[in-house]
């Protein structure tokens, strides 16, 4: 069994044609900038959407562990929610939702298979993204064994913070992996995301070692990591792992929405003034190093 | 081969033609006919009465008095050139303008008469003098509308004339004329007006025994005449107007254009301008003969091709003169707008005349016929992004990739034009249906989206609308709608009675067979009353079959025959039986009767709502939400099957809705999927307005669940991409490819259109700052600002999917 806390069809950034995209829950890291908050947690949560809620507290009825508060921007006592999800289900407003659901292996290539011609005409498959995959190793095992006895392209996204072994065992089953590379200072990557950047590289060149279709990518966050010094040193990272591209992709604020509703606690992270051309600047900045940059919009 | 004189004559015009101002010619153009005040033109219905005032031509036949009377308004109307016209023709008096039909709908139409320059919505200007004139006509008219030969007074005409075009249960198109049609301009343009009254003259002396065919050939005559007649008033037009012109280069373009007029349409074509120009007149007359709806040139790309060739191998014409013809030519298509009423509008918004203009497909071998002509007509369609002419698509399984990519790009762009049918599944669909298979693979969409094998089938695609969802409404009240008293409907069990889904079934079976039995009732007396008292010579020589069975396309002399019934509300009704299925039957939440009291009270309860809305919809590849709406098409189509109508044709199955589901839906009551009475029913084969929640691959998934061998007038499939997903070139690519899946896997048709949902709202807010927004609604392309405001929310409303 893994946890889920969406399932996207028709996926057209996240690896080559048409894909599905599982977004696995729960993550190693907490980067300040996380777009996806209700991946980071791997345990399922109750959503409160309070510019939905009519305030007629049918949920507080259902909740059998008096869990329901009565704050204006607050449902949900995280101390007593044991996230069963009545109360999700009674909310006609849909402003309580449920995140994260159990999966079985056979179930979930079942749902996935469902978009088997298209991926076959357009050279899609299936993107694991989340949260970490990763984390949960033992069930990618068995999913991606089923994927592929069924001809489905795999594609792995990862912000490589795993065991290497873990990410080794999988190399047979994968088409692809998109791993992330955030910050080189391992300081500045600790004060970001919560966790040093060691053996995220060290994963990532002995995955490059051993996988040919490694691809890099990078989340600009603009005055986080598009310094000409960060640039530079990733760039030399990835000459020296003999690698000469990496997949720049764009910031924005819409996560930061998403925090309040899970009460996560965490500083909400807000770039107030994104500047039109960095993710330009970041790609020249490449390109100067022999480093091809691709920008996705 | 030596050059005729008029060849000699474009030639020499051409490149001077070419230096004048030629650049921004069609965006004038455009701009001209944009700018223009729609309003009413008064002068056809004038002209009609006139004719008929005279005592002398009632006594004529019909046949002759149609063809009489059209002529006698197309040549006595007024007529213009506007400055910068290279193809030219009026269909009324004004630069855009409606036509009034008082003899068919036209006094119905007449209730809004003083309303229309100060409506919200479609405001149509209209002098004092010509609302004095219009009411001065209607007691002549009161007694000799078509519908009052169908009923014993003149009031008894009108109410039926309204009901039917504004019925809850129903709604027969055919009471305000047939029309639906795709002429057989090929022929057209081969012959001219004169081969045709040839071969009509040639027919007629071998038929002096029976008077009725006697008197079409006559009537044919008549027409082919008044056609090649009304081509010659812009002839003389054009020549007196260019020995007055000043400016040297336009004298010189008005020389050109009374050449061409004075050719066609009476002579072949021998050009590709002259073609185009024949097409324009012929459209012109045919909608001022009858209903001014659907008539379609239909497959231009491939019978104009051979003149484009042969004039490119000459050095007669450019690709860019003749994509400026191919411009000014579609611009002229936009100078018509429906008269409507209110109520009328309500079940027809979007202003639209249903012109369809078809590009790609193949010949009549089944060879690939895209051409370069295909090209320039998508390019022109890309450009001018206006409501006329509704551009179609067709593609096969060897559609070239340059055309799919031209397609696909076009709409990825945000075009919203073409759509897009499948000829693998169309040309078998007509072939099933006696079309013969060259015939079947020389088709076009007409109306909406309804295959028409072009010129030699008459299919009244769009006869009647029948409301699917208020047979649903009866079959769960024993036939009476819900909190009413009345018996409508057969008498069926009470839903306390009911103890599974097969009692459910059994009910909705009686009511749609009862259902339908009643239109075609009711259809048959309006189909009997056209043939008999509106016969419609012209659109008949057009025909092919109707010369030579001696008999109008009304009354069945057309080579293919049929009648197109809509059902609308079908997804609404599939997904009301899987929830019944799943809440009562299976999962047994409630009681039959506790169900339809929650209906009674219009699901008020939100509970109820929200658990209903929860089940099992169609368009979330969830074949147990799917088969119900294939369940559904399945009955409908069982209550037409065997029957025939008086042309003796079949009624075939359509499903689209026109702006109807917006309409119903303030008819219908609560239905069992949760939707609420008000809320818009689903618009034709689409998923129900936000019901489809797992993006377009699961939608068409569930769309290739249904046998659209079974919908054989055509299914509107509507799909709307964000601009954001599919406006980069991977996004177009992936399109592209989802949709070649689709119809690979047996797809019909689909209609894509990629917006920008904050840009509806804006448009909404402050029409103002989008007066020209192009959006598809159900099979046709209108502006946004046309729509009614109900119409614009749901636009906006609806799922934007792909995100
Ligand atoms: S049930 Fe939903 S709408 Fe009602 S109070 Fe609870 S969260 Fe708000
Ligand atoms: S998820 Fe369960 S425990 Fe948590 S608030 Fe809702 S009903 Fe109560």
């Amino acid at each position: 069994m893994a946890i889920l806390f969406d399932i996207q069809r028709f996926c057209i950034h996240d690896g080559p044609g048409v894909r599905t995209t599982l977004f696995f829950k729960g993550c190693p890291l907490r980067c300040q900038w996380c777009q996806n908050p209700e991946s980071q947690n791997p345990k399922p949560e109750i959503a409160f959407y309070q510019e939905k809620c009519v305030g007629c507290f049918e949920c507080l009825e259902a909740c059998p562990h008096e869990a329901i508060v009565s704050l204006p921007d607050r449902r949900i006592d995280r101390g007593k929610c044991d996230a069963c999800g009545l109360c999700a289900e009674v909310c006609t407003q849909d402003a309580l939702r449920l995140v994260g659901k159990d999966w079985d292996a056979e179930s979930l290539v079942e749902e996935i298979a469902a978009d088997r011609d298209f991926f076959l005409d357009s050279g899609g498959g299936l993107t694991l993204s989340g949260g970490e995959p990763l984390l949960q190793g033992d069930f990618l095992l068995e999913f991606l064994s089923l994927a592929k006895s069924e001809g489905i392209h795999t594609n792995l996204e990862t912000c490589g913070m795993a065991g290497y072994e873990v990410l080794s065992s999988l190399t047979s089953l994968l088409d692809l992996v998109y791993f992330d590379l955030k910050l080189m200072d391992s300081q500045e990557h600790a004060k970001y995301t919560g966790a040093s950047n060691a053996r995220i590289l060290s994963n990532f060149s002995l995955l490059a070692g051993e996988f040919p279709a490694v691809q890099a990518r990078m989340p600009v966050i603009p005055g986080v990591n598009d310094s000409a010094e960060n640039i530079f040193q990733t760039a030399a990272f990835l000459r020296h792992n003999n690698k000469n591209s990496i997949h720049l992709l764009p910031y924005h604020n819409l996560g930061q929405s998403k925090l309040t509703r899970l009460d996560a606690g965490a500083e909400p992270f807000y770039i107030r003034d994104i500047p039109e051309d960095y993710l330009i600047r970041a790609r020249e900045a490449f390109e100067k190093e022999d480093v091809h940059a691709i920008v996705y919009e | 081969m030596p050059l005729s004189t008029n060849e000699k004559q474009a030639r020499s015009v051409s490149p001077r033609l070419s230096l004048v101002k030629k650049k921004d010619r069609v965006t004038r153009l455009k701009e001209a006919v944009q700018a223009a005040t729609p309003g009413i033109c008064t002068e056809r219905a004038l002209l009609w009465t006139e004719y008929f005032k005279d005592k002398a031509n009632r006594t004529k036949h019909v046949y002759v008095q149609m063809a009489e009377a059209l002529a006698h308004s197309q040549n006595n109307r007024s007529i213009a050139i506007h400055p910068g016209e290279l193809i030219v023709g009026n269909y009324t008096s004004r630069r855009v303008g409606g036509l009034m039909f008082p003899e068919l709908h036209g006094l119905v139409v007449m209730q809004d008469l003083f309303k229309f320059p100060t409506r919200e919505t479609n405001p149509l200007e209209i002098s004092r003098l010509n609302q004095v004139r219009l009411l001065s006509i209607a007691p002549f008219w009161a007694t000799r509308m078509l519908a009052v030969k169908t009923c014993d007074s003149w009031l008894d005409a009108f109410s039926l004339v309204l009901n039917q075009l504004m019925g809850n249960y129903y709604i027969i198109n055919e009471a305000a004329g047939i029309s639906h049609i795709a002429p057989d301009y090929e022929t057209l343009c081969r012959l001219g007006t004169d081969g045709i009254k040839a071969q009509a003259s040639k027919l007629q002396k071998q038929s002096l025994m029976d008077a009725d065919k006697w008197y079409f050939y006559e009537s044919v005559k008549i027409a082919a005449e008044g056609l090649a007649a009304f081509g010659e008033r812009y002839a003389q037009l054009a020549a007196e107007m260019g020995e007055n012109e000043l400016d040297e280069g336009r004298a010189a373009e008005l020389k050109a254009v009374a050449e061409v007029c004075s050719r066609v349409p009476r002579k072949g074509a021998k050009t590709f301008r002259e073609a185009l120009q024949c097409c324009f007149f012929a459209q012109i007359a045919i909608n001022n003969e009858s209903l001014d709806n659907s008539v379609c040139p239909g497959r231009m790309d491939h019978y104009l091709y051979p003149y484009y060739e042969k004039d490119l191998k000459t050095g007669l014409l450019t690709r860019e003169e003749a994509k400026e013809l191919v411009g000014a030519f579609s611009v002229k298509m936009s100078e018509i707008v429906p008269v409507f009423s209110k109520y009328i509008t309500r079940t027809h918004g979007g202003f639209f005349n249903g012109q369809i203009v078809n590009v790609g497909g193949t010949d009549k071998n089944g060879e690939d016929s895209t051409n370069e002509l295909t090209m320039i007509f998508l390019e022109v369609m890309d450009e001018l992004r206006m409501r006329q002419p509704n551009y179609t698509a067709r593609v096969h399984k060897n559609s070239p990739k340059e055309y799919l990519d031209k397609v696909y790009g076009i709409l990825s762009k945000g075009a919203n034009s073409p759509s897009i049918y499948n000829d693998e599944v169309i040309v078998p669909v007509l072939k099933q249906n006696g079309v013969k298979i060259g015939d079947a693979r020389n088709y076009t969409p007409v109306g909406c989206v309804e295959p028409v094998a072009q010129g030699v089938s008459f299919s009244s695609t769009d006869a009647a609308l029948f409301n699917t969802a208020i047979i649903l409404e009866l079959a769960l009240n024993q036939g009476r709608r819900l909190g009413r008293f009345a018996q409508i409907g057969a008498k069926t069990k009470p839903a306390s009675q009911m103890t599974c889904i097969e009692d459910v079934q059994e009910a909705f079976e009686i009511q749609m067979f009862h259902g339908i039995n009643r239109l075609l009732k009711d259809l048959q007396a309006i189909e009997i009353a056209n043939a008999e008292h509106h016969p419609t010579p012209l659109s008949s020589m057009l025909l092919d079959g109707c010369l030579e069975n001696g008999a109008c396309s009304t009354r069945g002399g057309t080579r293919y025959n049929f009648s197109g019934i809509q059902c609308v509300g079908l997804v609404d009704v599939g997904d009301s039986l899987a929830a019944i299925k799943q809440a009562v039957f299976e999962d047994k939440k409630l009681s039959m009767e506790e169900l339809v009291g929650h209906l009674k009270n219009n699901l008020s309860d939100d509970r109820w709502r929200h658990y209903l809305l929860n089940m099992p919809k169609f368009g979330n590849d969830d074949p147990f939400a799917d088969i119900w709406t294939a369940y559904a098409l399945d009955v409908f189509k069982a209550a037409l099957d065997g029957k025939t109508s008086t042309r003796g044709g079949k009624y075939t199955v359509g499903v689209y809705s026109v702006t109807l589901h917006e309409y119903w839906g303030t008819v219908v009551s609560a239905l069992p999927n949760g939707r609420r009475n008000g809320e818009s029913l689903s618009n034709g084969m689409s998923p129900s307005n936000g019901q489809d929640r797992k993006g377009p691959t699961a939608v068409l998934n569930s769309m290739n669940r249904i046998d659209y061998s079974k919908t054989d007038n055509g299914v509107n499939f509507n799909i709307k991409f964000d601009a954001n997903t599919v406006g980069s070139p991977a996004g177009c690519i992936a399109m592209k490819s989802i949709f070649s899946t689709y119809f690979k896997r047996g797809g019909m048709q689909a209609q894509i259109n990629v917006l920008d949902p904050k840009v509806l709202i804006e448009a909404r807010d402050n029409p103002e700052a989008y007066p020209h927004l192009l959006v598809r609604v159900s099979g046709y392309s209108a502006y946004f600002n046309d729509l009614t405001p109900a119409m614009k929310e749901e636009m906006i409303r609806r799922t934007s999917m792909g995100l």
